[in-house]
């Protein structure tokens, strides 16, 4: 009987990603092994930040006993949620300025992919995964988390973990997609849009980790939608500590999120459309980029 | 000295102009961003006093001018020359063939860059906050001495940082973590000295990072004690500028780029 050519690409690509992964995996672990006072400053100066990054609501919620509608140990579990999510992702995405795409596509580094005997997707897959340097921040969030739900005795039960992966999930699934969507506008505007994507995840992480209770309503519409900051921690933390299983909480973060990846996906392919017609040459013959 | 000057000026006028090479949008997304962190900000101030919080004797409008001149002040507040990025893509070099001192042209680059900031975010969120009922009035006029102090004590740590990268062998991702993990926090730009838990920011205000944003805006706010802030300001400003300068000067033989 003959092989069905579905399930045969379906199996070899599915190896092929563990392969690649398996790649750059040891080639994270090469780096950590062949250089390792820069890992050692590297994992300070990044844990250094994550940490300093939350520590200002942090703070103010322990000084004055809650912010945003929160407690201060439900604060310390939103931020920790934060904290893990984006740490998962950038174990992920983080290496080779995958997650910034748009100086990859601003810099004219699209290039480098086409060329190369593996599909653009599987290559934006797998080239950010950097399992042992890039991990650090997750593990501060899962600590994090862990300290959090131990002080608040959550009741832990299956359901709880499986919306916990759900909420993680959406929060990689936004972000990335932020990035790829207005990423995507590096293709007709190179330079100016080079640094695009790091302004999105600028603007989540940062407003991201604050308690978004008691604003105006028109606002808090607009900050669980067009730009939505509120479902990277927020309504997650909210949904996890007291409204476990309410359907807006999970319906609301799922349709917004397949709006972003839906978009994203569109915009990025009229992009390459584009940068297939008409590149994008940024560098000088000494190896300078203008 | 005239000519020096006259370079200088020359210099700012092609870093304010330089701005606008990247695009309308690109300044546009810059200082939604920043906007949208202020918003934010005040925001959880408004929450804090309406749930009436005790905040120990601030008020809702002193908090309010804290944040809003943070960000309308923040490159003054916070330093950042292009030299680390010059450090890394070689472009540093081209300073050295002009005749003009490596400090000077990079005081005039930052500066000209300021100007469009100031201009497109700065004016605006000073002309809402007014027009939204701010009382954006100085308490007293120690703040017009302390502001120059922090610039040029801001310079120095600049100049610092850079010595850092020369001296980690232009990791620049490490040093851009580490001195945003610290100006976070320890610069009092984002959180006043004064709301800060445990009495840390006691400590705080005097250290050589906290004199740089939390000084000038405590000063502005009534929030400091001028006799107590103005003299640690000076006292850094002594010690960080001869480091800058050694720092700066023995580690110049050690430079390295990547260009590109």
């Amino acid at each position: 009987m003959a092989a069905n050519p579905f399930r045969q690409t379906v199996s070899r690509n599915v190896r092929d990603l563990f392969r690649l992964w398996a790649l750059y995996a040891r080639m994270d672990l090469n780096w950590l092994l062949q250089d390792l006072s820069s890992v050692i400053i590297v994992v300070i100066s990044e844990t250094l930040q994550n940490l300093s990054s939350m520590a200002g609501v942090l703070l103010l919620a322990v000084r004055f006993g809650g912010v945003g509608g929160l407690s201060a140990d439900e604060v310390l579990f939103m931020l920790g949620f934060y904290e893990l999510a984006s740490g998962i992702g950038w174990v992920l995405f983080g290496n080779y300025n995958v997650i910034h795409i748009s100086r990859r596509i601003g810099r004219g580094q699209v290039d480098h992919m086409l060329i190369q005997p593996r599909p653009l997707w599987m290559q934006l897959a797998t080239e950010g995964f950097m399992p042992v340097s890039g991990s650090f921040g997750m593990l501060i969030g899962a600590a994090l988390t862990g300290v959090a739900v131990s002080r608040l005795h959550l009741a832990l039960t299956p359901v709880w973990f499986l919306l916990l992966g759900y909420y993680l999930l959406i929060h990689m699934a936004l972000q990335l997609s932020q990035s790829l969507l207005y990423g995507s506008m590096a293709f007709w505007r190179p330079v100016a849009c080079e640094e695009i994507s790091s302004m999105i995840i600028d603007l989540n992480n940062q407003l991201g980790k604050f308690p978004l209770f008691g604003l105006p309503t028109w606002l808090t519409t607009l900050l669980h939608t067009v730009l939505p900051i509120g479902l990277l921690a927020y309504l997650p933390a909210v949904a996890l500590l007291r409204e476990l299983g309410k359907p807006v909480t999970i319906a609301l973060p799922l349709i917004v999120a397949c709006g972003f990846v839906t978009a994203a996906i569109i915009c990025f392919q009229k992009g390459l459309r584009h940068y297939e017609e008409y590149s994008c040459n940024r560098y000088k013959e000494m190896g300078h980029r203008n | 000295m005239k000519k020096q000057w006259k370079a200088s000026l020359a210099t700012m006028r092609l870093c304010l102009k330089e701005q606008s090479y990247f695009g309308f949008f690109n300044q546009l997304a810059q200082y939604l961003l920043r906007a949208g962190a202020l918003a934010a900000l005040i925001m959880i101030w408004r929450s804090l006093f309406l749930q009436g919080v005790d905040l120990e004797g601030m008020t809702l409008n002193q908090l309010y001018v804290y944040t809003i001149l943070s960000t309308v002040l923040a490159p003054m507040l916070n330093i950042w020359t292009p030299i680390s990025g010059w450090l890394h893509d070689g472009a540093l070099l081209g300073l050295y063939q002009r005749p003009a001192g490596v400090f000077s042209q990079l005081a005039a680059h930052t500066i000209g860059g300021w100007g469009m900031r100031l201009l497109c975010l700065s004016l605006p969120v000073t002309v809402i906050a007014l027009v939204c009922g701010v009382d954006m009035r100085p308490s007293g006029p120690w703040f017009f001495l302390s502001l120059p102090l922090t610039v040029a004590q801001g310079f120095a740590v600049d100049f610092l940082f850079a010595c850092l990268l020369i001296r980690l062998r232009n990791l620049e991702w490490c040093v851009h973590c580490l001195r945003e993990a610290l100006t976070a926090l320890f610069t009092g730009s984002l959180i006043p000295f004064a709301a800060l838990p445990w009495g840390l920011g006691d400590w705080l205000q005097l250290s050589p990072l906290g004199t740089l944003a939390g000084a000038p805006l405590a000063l502005y706010t009534g929030l400091g004690d001028p006799a107590v802030l103005l003299p640690a300001q000076l006292l850094w400003n002594l010690i960080l500028w001869p480091l800058a300068i050694y720092g700066f000067a023995a580690s110049r033989e050690r430079m390295v780029s990547y260009g590109g």
